[in-house]
């Protein structure tokens, strides 16, 4: 008894203490447990309702990353292009599934002879050049400092008139450099923004896989393509890169014209080279491919829309079915929890807290689904990767983990409109 | 049993006198099952005191738990008026009515009504989440709720993992923790045997000297006898109040 009343005695002192008045963060909380407590008893349940979520954020996640991975690819590979220039590489850019795949079995990769094939062969261009790329970039380090992601390229000493890179300061490779195999490299502006911001780069080393080049040229600044700046590369004697990076044995082969009628003449007279090295009979296709920035880019950008325009409507159409598909099974749980909501409510819940619990399961529920689908978006890529340029943007994520979030939130407020309306009472009576 | 009807003149309808906590004039509560009206109450009227015991007594189908769900503010009269702690109820909103439950009331039922899937603490910690409290001073005060019915050891436990008479100490911990102004306690040992119900009401007993108020509905007589006051209903009427002791 003695006991008793000394607890007793607490309980009024603590209870005394002045506090917040019904917060609503107290309670928003409380829901959010609940919501996790709730998905964590029924996991396969779960897992089912939210198939559709899943499916549209990871469907969405996906078409953003291969279309950024590819827009990367084009500004790197084609918008850099300068005028009246073609590139002969292993595949034909930007053409339809079955080319591809077929293309894929039988295409053989352009190497080194060649271009030196090319060179001694092809009559009447402007210049002549090869270039090398490792997919996916590297990091490139510089005394503590990292920049991720930085576009790797092999380079011969002629391509300084065909790239659209420019010499601001120092030199650009030379063919001196190609034949030593020097470890000398020629940088892009936002490397010096990153590692150089006062000092003068030249003569100094960068790390690249663990490597050492010495910058002897720095490039002006050429600016963004697609939002993706283009300053962010590092050029390579072509023969040294292949020495160090062993990524695709693949070079490509960039020829220049002096104007536009000579693209052609001089595209026609590649092709046939090399059908006649490759010992190509009359009817075959070409195995390689003959390629020009500005009818890919079009072609591209024509392609980029319909893919957002059927993304967006699958999406829309999975989300909604995702969504449905949790009202649903809200209404069920709601039903099912009568007993529940009940007891809540005779302790003191007020609608907007029921109200809260509900719409917060919704929510938690489809949250869950956008990040399942944003995993699985994760390791598709990955896989896609192998084929096909991908690169998911941190947008992509955002966007369907708050759209997912969104659906559940929307979908949810009816079924929890429903459990806010209960009668204490008739609510404590129902038995589950 | 010299019947000594409690004097609430029908007619009055002015606010109650301070120290009464609980006032009902003339409620009635009629059930309308299509054919058949079904009058649980048939006008039921009475004043209960701050600091009061009392026991409600009377047959099955009398209209005690209908009677108690109205003084608790789980359910409303179809007529008649009641006022709590100086309030008159009809008047108030969902959310007045929310709060009312929260604070002023702790109702313990047959039934025990706990959350399955919540440990003993989470179900004595919920009407302080209602308000609002802040999560330490929550767990500070469940605990010692949990302390005052010696459940101090089985806080980590859920029902399922309780004896029928420990998930009512959980019921009662719950009840009292907000430190409400009155304990409604409907047949708190109806599921109970007769040694577990015994402690049951020792704590009420308890918690009645410590100054709470308590109505509690019963049938059996032993346990009646532990109230001040008992106030009988046949047929949805009062039909005896009188003081013991
Ligand atoms: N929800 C309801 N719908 C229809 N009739 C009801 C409802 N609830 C109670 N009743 C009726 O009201 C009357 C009083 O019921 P109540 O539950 O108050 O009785 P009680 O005195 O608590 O009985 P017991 O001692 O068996 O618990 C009964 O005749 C019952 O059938
Ligand atoms: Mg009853």
């Amino acid at each position: 008894m003695a006991v008793f009343s000394q607890a007793e005695a607490t309980l009024h002192k603590v209870s005394a203490r002045p506090r917040a008045h019904s917060s609503i963060w107290v309670t928003t909380r409380e829901a959010f447990f609940i919501a996790l407590e709730t998905l964590r008893t029924h996991k396969l349940r779960t897992c089912l309702t939210l198939l559709g979520v899943v499916i549209a954020t990871t469907t969405l996640i996906v078409v953003m990353s291969v279309i950024n991975g590819m827009n990367l690819y084009i500004a790197d590979h084609i918008a850099n292009l300068g005028a009246n220039v073609f590139i002969l590489s292993q595949f034909q850019w930007a053409q339809g599934e079955e080319a591809w795949l077929k293309a894929r079995r039988r295409n053989r990769p352009i190497r080194m002879d060649d271009y030196e094939f090319l060179k001694a062969n092809l009559k009447g261009y402007k210049s002549l050049g090869a270039t090398g790329g490792i997919w996916p970039r590297p990091s490139a380090r510089y005394q503590g400092h990292t920049l991720d992601e930085v576009s790797l390229v092999g380079a011969t000493a002629s391509m300084v008139d065909i790239g659209q890179e420019q010499v601001e300061y120092g030199r650009f490779i030379s063919e001196s450099d190609e034949r030593h195999s020097a470890p000398v490299c020629f940088i892009g502006q936002d490397l010096v923004t990153e590692f150089f911001p006062n000092v003068d780069p030249l003569g100094k080393e960068i790390y690249i896989s663990g490597m050492p080049f010495r910058v002897i040229g720095v490039a002006k600044r050429i600016g963004t393509t697609f939002g993706q700046s283009q300053d962010t590369f590092v050029f390579l004697p072509l023969t040294t890169f292949k020495k160090n990076f062993l990524g695709r044995p693949g070079i490509n082969v960039s020829v220049q014209a002096w104007n536009a009628q000579q693209m052609s003449v001089l595209e026609d007279e590649v092709r046939v080279l090399m059908r006649v090295r490759h010992h190509l009979p009359y009817k075959e296709d070409d195995d390689f491919g003959i390629n020009a920035s500005d009818t890919i880019m079009g072609l591209w950008q024509r392609l980029t829309g319909s893919i957002f325009a059927i993304t967006i409507a699958v999406v829309a159409v999975f989300m909604v079915v995702g969504g449905i598909v949790i009202m649903n099974i809200m209404l069920a749980s709601v039903t099912e929890r009568t007993h529940e909501i009940g007891i809540r409510k005779s302790l003191g819940a007020r609608r907007r807290d029921i109200l809260t619990q509900f719409v917060m399961e919704a929510a938690v529920m489809a949250a869950v689904g956008g990040a399942l689908g944003v995993l699985l978006a994760g390791l598709i890529s990955m896989v896609v990767n192998h084929f096909f340029a991908s690169s998911t943007p941190l947008s992509a994520i955002l966007v369907g983990l708050i759209l997912s979030t969104a659906v559940g939130l929307f979908f949810g407020i009816y079924p929890a409109s429903q459990a806010a309306k209960l009668d204490p009472i008739e609510a404590l009576r129902t038995e589950n | 049993m010299g019947s000594q009807v409690a004097s609430s003149p029908v007619q009055e309808s002015h606010r109650p006198a301070d120290g009464v906590i609980i006032r009902t004039e003339d409620l009635w509560k009629t059930y309308d099952m299509g054919e058949v009206a079904v009058h649980a109450l048939c006008g039921v009227s009475f004043e209960i005191a701050r600091g009061e015991y009392v026991a409600i007594m009377g047959p099955s189908g009398s209209g005690k738990s209908t009677l108690m769900n109205l003084i608790g503010c789980l359910d409303t009269p179809t007529s008649g008026r009641y006022w709590l702690n100086g309030r008159l109820v009809s008047e108030l909103t969902d959310d007045e009515l929310a709060h009312i439950r929260n604070k002023e009331i702790g109702f313990v039922f047959q039934t025990f009504n706990l959350l399955a899937r919540a440990t003993a603490l989470h179900n004595v910690e919920l009407p302080l989440i209602y308000n609002g409290t802040p999560a330490e001073e929550r767990l500070e005060r469940a605990k010692e709720a949990l302390r005052v019915v010696e459940l101090g050891d089985r806080m980590y436990h859920k029902p399922n993992e309780l004896s029928g008479g420990q998930r009512q100490r959980v019921a009662v911990a719950r009840a009292l923790v907000n430190n409400p102004s009155i304990i409604l306690a409907d047949e708190p040992t109806g599921n109970l045997d007769s040694a577990t119900g015994a402690e049951i009401m020792n704590l009420l007993d308890r918690l009645h000297q410590s100054g709470n108020t308590i109505v509690l509905v019963t049938h059996e007589f032993d346990i009646a006898a532990h109230a001040f006051r008992v106030i009988g209903i046949r047929d949805g009427k009062v039909d005896r109040d009188e003081r013991m002791k």
